[in-house]
């Protein structure tokens, strides 16, 4: 492992023995460590007073700032007093560019693995049509007014949330996508986050620009460096990811994110999307790892015509909590928003899923759902759907959202095994099923493929809870 | 809205006011002595004074709540927290002072109960002014009375339920009221009786600047079943009144309790309420639930099912116009196994006014065989009017059959144009389109009380058509 945390990190005691739901257990976000951090990387000075920005908007906020939501914020099994941010940007490791390291199927690829970067590389065709692919250092050295102009003042990322300032202050590494106009890319670019080195915190910003009727698709991996999960210690890594998309009008960006970090990983990440004038993001998110994962979902439809398309899974065991928030604001014309989340949860997971489109009074002719739907598969799971609506403006197409929570559907049981499918294999295909619409989202066939293996493999490890649900008394 | 008693708008029939001299009233503005002073007016037992004092502090040191309304244009050393203006409780309709009583017959009380209710009772400002219950009724032990009335002659009873449901801590209001509380329905219904006539009391603010903090407890025993009407109504002033009622309602084994709130208040009133009922076993209660009037109404009917086989149901109805703001909505606490709950909500924006629905279905471990359902629909009828809709579902039980939908929309076009092509006006076509939007809550009223809702939306409407 490559890891250098600063070299305190042994020395500072261990967290609080009581922790409160709302409490964040990280001792490096101070001044010091943000001036530090800028140093490392030799900021210049507009950076260097926008992360302190983002330090003051930190110290002064609180977890959550929306008093919808306060109740269920539950940070208790973060516990990251010891994890040390890394010293300063991510190395690009030699022959990090070497053709050979392209994926089949994919216009780029870009690796980073802890605070090193061991593959940055695109395809010929995409290099040609000028699209660029590079990591934040880079682009400070390439191109310093370009990065002012898509990093300056936090760029889309919540003003009011304090875990994205944090990141705005402390980020280290980060990549920049680029899409020229009229650029339209086939393949997708995929991007790979390998983590979790004990008592470590990653803190990183993925930039995402998208000219006027640009197209591409990107697949974006978070995992565990192998072994992680078993090493002897119990010590927990932190990881802190944005993904800040602008689209330019008519531009179209099709996001597939695949969490599969360990359970000795906490996560917070932050997703914001700027849309112009008939431009698309379609996420496609599924949400498998992690002991506490946070992510925050900004979509802005501020372009007449825009939408976005948002599908989202989960798949809960042990004691995971999935803490997913989504806001969706419709302020131009005729914009749509559809938003799905689903979440199948095993032994004592948790998800809170909290959904909330506001339509502004400019958003005349707004088409607008949000679907929460939550399968219980232990007793002890836990399903808190909050889908919320604030409607400024009556002239809409549609407004509605939609929850259930349930039990694997007897009925279907009862057809699969009437079917001769023994009640382990129907139960999986049901789950699975479940979760498929997604999948079918996600655009690299490997990808895939890899997500059905992952959610597969959590099938057949989740703690067996009960043997078979009790009907439901009364239909 | 009028900013004067003299201007009483067409929209609210219920605007006037009396020139009631008042035999005893507090200062304005709370403080220790003022509910010292309440408690020695009414002669209570040590017990409910120590209650209140420890109410009232707690009421010191609760924030106010940032999460709803907005509360800040309230001035709560205004108020006044306690006014009489009749000697006590009558229970002939003759003896009840003549400008009190000219107001109830003005409000069409008497003639209500005569007609068809099993019995009225009638609280003026701070205090119950007239109670009657049936004589058959009362013969069978149905208790319908003040609140004050029924700590003084039931109080074993009453203290066995009374702040068990709603305990002071609960909220900052609900601790008011536990400090302020003054008049409100007692209601007990014994075991096996069916009371086959709705109970029905009138809550009417009359002078300006009063706070009313009514404590409405209904116990209803074993098997029995009981349908509780409730209608709300104030003049306008320019200055604003409050409401801050709690009710209690205890389901025990078995019965079944209805509970129909019509409230109008005039558009000065804050109208802060906690209501909420324990189901036990196989009991069922039902919130029905509308609101017309008020500035600002927070009130979410709660039902907290104890006992397995409970069934609760809420049908809510909101409706806000200029300056309103309805922020209402339902709890359903699934306790215990094989317990059901199903939540309508419908709210109308019009004018400017803002409608939120805000509300919890929980399913706690160890409830298992939960069927739940929510749905909620609002409709914006104008530019500037304004629809919220907040759902909390927190599902802890996994054998849970939950579903949820909530819709928001203008009203369709096409059929008002279908039924002016049948001849009628573009308001009246607008009318019947609403009256059919709540027709899921009309139907469960009384059919006297659906025809003056009826009405009374009817008259909400008017005007809001450009």
């Amino acid at each position: 492992m490559t890891a250098q945390p600063e070299a305190e990190a042994a020395l500072k005691p261990p967290a609080p023995a009581r922790q409160g739901p709302s409490d964040l257990t990280l001792s490096f976000v101070d001044e010091a460590t943000v001036r530090r951090t800028a140093g490392a990387a030799a900021d210049p000075e507009w950076l260097l007073a926008d992360r302190l920005e983002g330090l003051r908007s930190f110290d002064a906020l609180p977890i959550e700032t929306n008093p919808l939501y306060t109740t269920y914020v539950d940070l208790r099994n973060a516990r990251l007093a010891a994890a040390r941010p890394y010293a300063g940007p991510a190395v690009v490791a030699s022959g990090a560019a070497a053709a050979k390291l392209l994926p089949e199927g994919a216009s780029a690829y870009a690796e980073i693995s802890e605070n090193r970067v061991t593959a940055l590389v695109l395809s010929q065709e995409a290099h040609a049509a000028g699209v660029i692919l590079e990591t934040l250092a880079d682009l400070r050295a390439r191109d310093p007014e370009l990065m002012r102009r898509l990093l300056e003042g936090g760029c889309a990322l919540p003003e009011n949330d304090k875990l994205a300032q944090m990141t705005r202050a402390l980020w280290s590494d980060g990549l920049l996508l680029h899409v020229p106009d009229g650029v339209r890319l086939e393949l997708p670019v995929f991007m790979r986050w390998i983590v979790g080195a004990p008592d470590t915190a990653l803190l990183t910003r993925t930039v995402i620009s998208l000219g006027e009727d640009a197209e591409i698709s990107v697949v974006e991996e978070q995992v565990s460096a192998d072994g992680s999960e078993s090493a002897a210690t119990d010590a927990q890594a932190f990881f802190a990811g944005t993904t800040e998309v602008q689209l330019g009008s008519g531009s179209t960006l099709s996001f597939a994110g695949l969490q599969d970090l360990s359970l000795r990983q906490v996560a917070f990440q932050h997703r914001s999307a700027v849309l112009g004038r008939g431009a698309t993001v379609r996420w496609a998110l599924a949400q498998l790892g992690c002991r506490v994962v946070r992510s925050r979902i900004d979509n802005f439809l501020e372009g007449n015509g825009s939408a976005v398309e948002q599908a989202e899974i989960v798949f809960g065991s042990a004691d995971q909590l999935f803490d997913l928030t989504s806001y969706t604001r419709h302020v131009g014309e005729d914009t749509t928003g559809n938003l799905l989340s689903k979440g199948a949860l095993a032994d004592k997971s948790r998800v809170y899923m909290k959904g909330l489109a506001t339509i502004e009074h400019t958003a005349h002719g707004t088409d607008s759902y949000i679907g929460e739907f939550a399968m219980l598969l232990s007793r002890q799971a836990r399903s808190v759907a909050i889908p919320s609506l604030e409607i400024d403006q009556p002239d809409c197409r549609r407004v509605a959202h939609a929850s259930s929570v349930g039990p694997i559907d007897e009925s279907q049981l009862f057809y699969l095994e009437s079917r001769g499918l023994e009640p382990e294999d129907a139960r999986r295909a049901i789950v699975l099923g479940y979760l498929e619409p997604v999948v079918a989202r996600v655009p690299l066939e490997s990808a895939r493929d890899l997500l059905r293996e992952l959610l597969e493999a959590k099938w057949n490890a989740r703690v067996v809870g009960r043997p078979a649900a009790a009907p439901a008394a009364v239909a | 809205m009028a900013t004067s008693p003299e201007i009483v708008s067409s929209e609210y029939k219920f605007g006037f006011h009396d020139d009631v001299q008042y035999l005893e009233e507090t200062k304005h503005g709370l403080t220790r002595e003022t509910v010292e002073e309440i408690s020695r007016i009414k002669g209570e037992p040590a017990w409910m004074l120590d209650f209140r004092l420890r109410a009232y502090e707690h009421y010191l040191s609760r924030p106010m709540p940032q999460w709803g309304g907005d509360l800040n244009q309230i001035d709560l050393d205004k108020i006044v927290y306690y006014r009489k203006a009749s000697q006590g409780e009558e229970k002939s309709w003759d003896d009840v002072p003549d400008k009190i009583k000219k107001t109830f017959e003005r409000l069409g009380i008497p003639e209500a109960e005569r007609k068809f209710l099993a019995g009225v009772g009638a609280q003026y400002d701070s205090e119950v002014v007239y109670h009657s219950v049936r004589e058959e009724l009362s013969k069978i032990g149905v208790v319908f009375m003040g609140t004050d009335q029924g700590l003084k002659e039931h109080p074993e009873l009453f203290k066995k339920y009374f702040a068990t449901v709603v305990p002071p801590e609960d909220n900052k209001f609900a601790a008011l009221n536990s400090a302020v509380w003054s008049g409100g329905s007692f209601v007990y219904v014994p075991k096996g009786v069916e009371v086959p006539l709705p109970l029905q009391a009138y809550f009417r603010i009359n002078a300006e600047n009063t706070g009313q903090f009514e404590r409405t407890l209904i116990i209803v025993d074993e098997g029995a079943k009981v349908h509780y009407i409730e209608g709300c109504t104030a003049p306008i002033y320019t200055t604003d009144a409050l409401h801050a009622a709690v009710v209690e309602v205890i389901a025990l084994p078995g019965s079944k309790v209805r509970y129909t709130t019509i409230q109008n208040w005039s558009n000065d009133v804050y109208n802060l309420v906690t209501k909420r009922a324990h189901a036990h076993a196989n009991s069922t209660v039902e919130w029905i639930d509308a609101n017309t009037g008020s500035r600002l109404t927070m009130k979410y009917p709660s039902i907290w099912l104890r006992g397995e086989g409970a069934t609760a149901e809420v049908i809510s109805v909101a409706v806000a116009g200029k300056g309103q703001h309805q922020d209402t909505g339902a709890k359903a606490i699934h306790l215990a196994p094989n317990t059901r709950s199903r939540i309508i909500s419908k709210s109308i924006s019009k004018d400017g006014g803002r409608t939120t629905y805000r509300g919890q279905l929980k399913v706690v471990p160890g409830a298992t065989g939960v069927v739940a359902s929510v749905r909620c629909d609002a409709l914006l009828l104008d530019e500037g009017s304004r629809s919220d809709t907040y759902p909390y579902i927190d599902i802890q039980e996994d054998d849970t059959t939950m579903t949820h939908e909530a819709t928001v929309g203008k009203i369709s076009q096409d059929q008002v144009f279908y039924l002016m092509s049948r001849g009628l006006t573009e308001n009246e076509a607008t009318n019947l389109v609403v009256q059919g939007f709540l027709e899921v809550f009309t139907k469960e009223l009384p059919m006297e009380y659906a025809i003056e809702f009826n009405r009374l939306v009817k008259l909400e409407m008017e005007g809001s058509l450009g």
